[in-house]
């Protein structure tokens, strides 16, 4: 797999999180093909007690999930978080893919009223602030499907 | 075995206190800690010192500084960090210390001074520390983690917003008696169902504070010292426990967690109170009074069932019916509980022992737990790291 690229003035905040692909912004994992383990992010290995951890392979996860969790925040994040503005409220899901891992995120939703549990959702990015090089430095998040 | 006895607890109150040093404080939870066992300084043999993660390399050796304090002997002094069941891990330690044989009299301490506000990233190498990657990436403080958890606890068995008030309700009535409480104001469910949506679903009064605090307890088998203590509390067990692969918990710092579970939530906190339950062979029904961690509402109800105090979903009748009140079935957080003294990291494991021994030997006043006998108390770290401990007279 090839490290993450810059796309269209876009730069990951950090690298190795999650990759554009063609159908959308998926999810950079590893899965363990002895004991079938998903960890992420790929470089924070998991497995299962006994395994003999042979064969880990990087995968992008789905780019579409189902909500398993939400929380809106009503106070702005401290550093080390870092937006162009204040974003409060924002949301933060737990979405449940179907590798059977689930990934927490900042979830975009203009209503963050009407978020609900089971609800289909797919990765895309989200634009943290520019920095000095004019590029927009973004994020993972999940956005609700209609 | 040992019998080993928990023969000196002392505590600073807990607040915040700017304008005082890890090592002033940690010297008064010493200092009572010693008063109370009718204790002199060269008559403990071990110390073991939470590591104070705020203070540079002094709070890394933090049991050195403290030790300075009362006067160099020479003894083994061990600095351990478990994040929140830092003081389960030194008392764990302590425990193991005297029951190998090594010492009869060992001292576990805590201490902490907390940063103002949210508890943030430490380092700045997100291949090597997750809590890079969840400040930076998604912006999600430790309540982030509770509340996600906590959305799926109220889809799932109908915990409702009153519920999860109503903690806040019950515990401010004991902090409010508690005179080493940070807090000590009494809730109404209105005043809190109306105070700050926070982390929604959780608001403002359901979560704990940090605070500044310390806490010091020195165990004993030495029949002498024993002798001396006043109502001196057996050890039934102390344990500590890690999680178990395939736990569901978005666990704080993580930011994922397997979809099927093959293990319980919490697993950490179900492996430490099981190895508890089978060394002490003392099950829940036995136990009088609990100190679990209310770091928020969601805690309070969710460790009742990781525990085994009731079955999955049961918490929210449990709490309804009064039967985890002083008086009810089992007096959970008779202190006040996180709720009214906040998280001092390093020391409130060691405070939670003190609090339920001092219900023990019936020292708590106007919330007393009647015919106590009994006591657990139950820490939730960080990473998957969970200690118990169960006492009785």
């Amino acid at each position: 797999m090839e490290k993450t690229e810059v796309r269209e003035g876009k730069v990951p905040a950090l690298p190795d999180l999650f990759d554009w692909a063609e159908d959308g912004v998926r999810i950079r994992s590893a899965k363990c093909n002895s004991c079938g383990t998903y960890f992420f992010p790929e470089y924070h290995a998991q497995h299962r007690p006994g395994c003999s951890r042979e064969g880990v392979e990087k995968v992008l996860l789905n780019n579409k999930g189902k909500l398993a969790s939400y929380t809106v925040q009503h106070y702005m994040c401290p550093p080390p978080f870092k937006t162009s503005g204040n974003i409060t409220p924002y949301g933060i899901g737990l979405v449940e893919f179907p590798e059977g891992i689930q990934i927490a995120g900042l979830i975009m939703e203009s209503n963050l009223d009407a978020l609900k549990i089971g609800q289909s959702v797919e990765t895309i990015t989200y634009t943290l602030y520019r920095n000095d090089e004019g590029q927009d430095v973004v994020t993972w998040a999940f956005r609700v499907l209609n | 075995m040992r019998e080993i006895s928990i023969v000196g607890a002392g505590l600073h109150p807990w607040g915040k206190f700017k304008d005082k040093t890890f090592i002033e404080i940690g010297t008064v939870a010493i200092e009572n800690a010693l008063k109370d066992g009718h204790i002199e300084w060269k008559d403990i043999q071990a110390i073991f010192s939470g590591i104070y993660i705020y203070g540079g390399n002094a709070g890394h050796l933090s049991g050195q500084y403290l030790e300075s304090v009362f006067g160099e002997t020479g003894v083994p002094v061990v600095n351990v960090y478990n994040a929140c069941a830092t003081g389960s891990a030194a008392l764990r330690m302590a425990y193991n210390s005297i029951a190998a044989g090594e010492v009869d009299t060992a001292l576990a301490v805590g201490v902490d001074i907390s940063p103002e506000g949210f508890l943030s990233a430490k380092s700045d190498n997100p291949r090597q520390d997750r809590d890079v990657l969840r400040w930076r990436m998604s912006g999600m403080p430790n309540p982030v983690y509770w509340a996600l958890e906590c959305r799926k606890r109220m889809a799932k068995y109908g915990t409702t917003d009153e519920d999860l008030a109503r903690v806040k309700v019950v515990l401010s009535q004991y902090g409010a008696k508690n005179p080493n409480a940070r807090y000590k104001k009494v809730y109404t469910l209105e005043e809190v169902l109306n105070s700050l949506m926070v982390c929604d679903p959780l608001r403002l009064y359901e979560l704990c504070a940090t605070s500044d605090g310390a806490a010091a307890v020195i165990l004993s088998a030495s029949p002498g010292t024993i002798a001396k203590a006043d109502k001196p509390v057996k050890i039934a067990a102390t344990t500590m426990g890690s999680a178990i692969y395939g736990d569901p918990t978005i666990r704080i710092s993580a930011l994922s967690a397997p979809a099927k579970a093959e293990a319980p939530l919490l697993s950490e906190s179900y492996s430490a109170s099981r190895q508890a339950y089978e060394k002490s062979g003392i099950g829940p029904d036995d136990i009088d009074v609990l100190e679990l961690p209310d770091n928020s509402s969601w805690h309070y109800l969710q460790y009742l069932e990781t525990c085994g105090f009731c079955g999955e979903g049961e918490a929210d009748r449990m709490l309804r019916e009064g039967q985890t009140q002083i008086g009810g079935k089992l007096a959970v957080c008779p202190s006040g509980g996180f709720s009214s003294f906040g998280e001092a990291i390093g020391a409130q494991a060691v405070w939670q022992v003190v609090e339920a021994s001092n219900q023990l030997r019936g020292r708590c006043g106007e919330r007393q737990v009647p015919n106590a006998r009994i006591a657990m108390t139950q820490t939730y770290g960080l990473m998957g790291n969970s200690g118990t401990t169960i006492m009785k007279v």
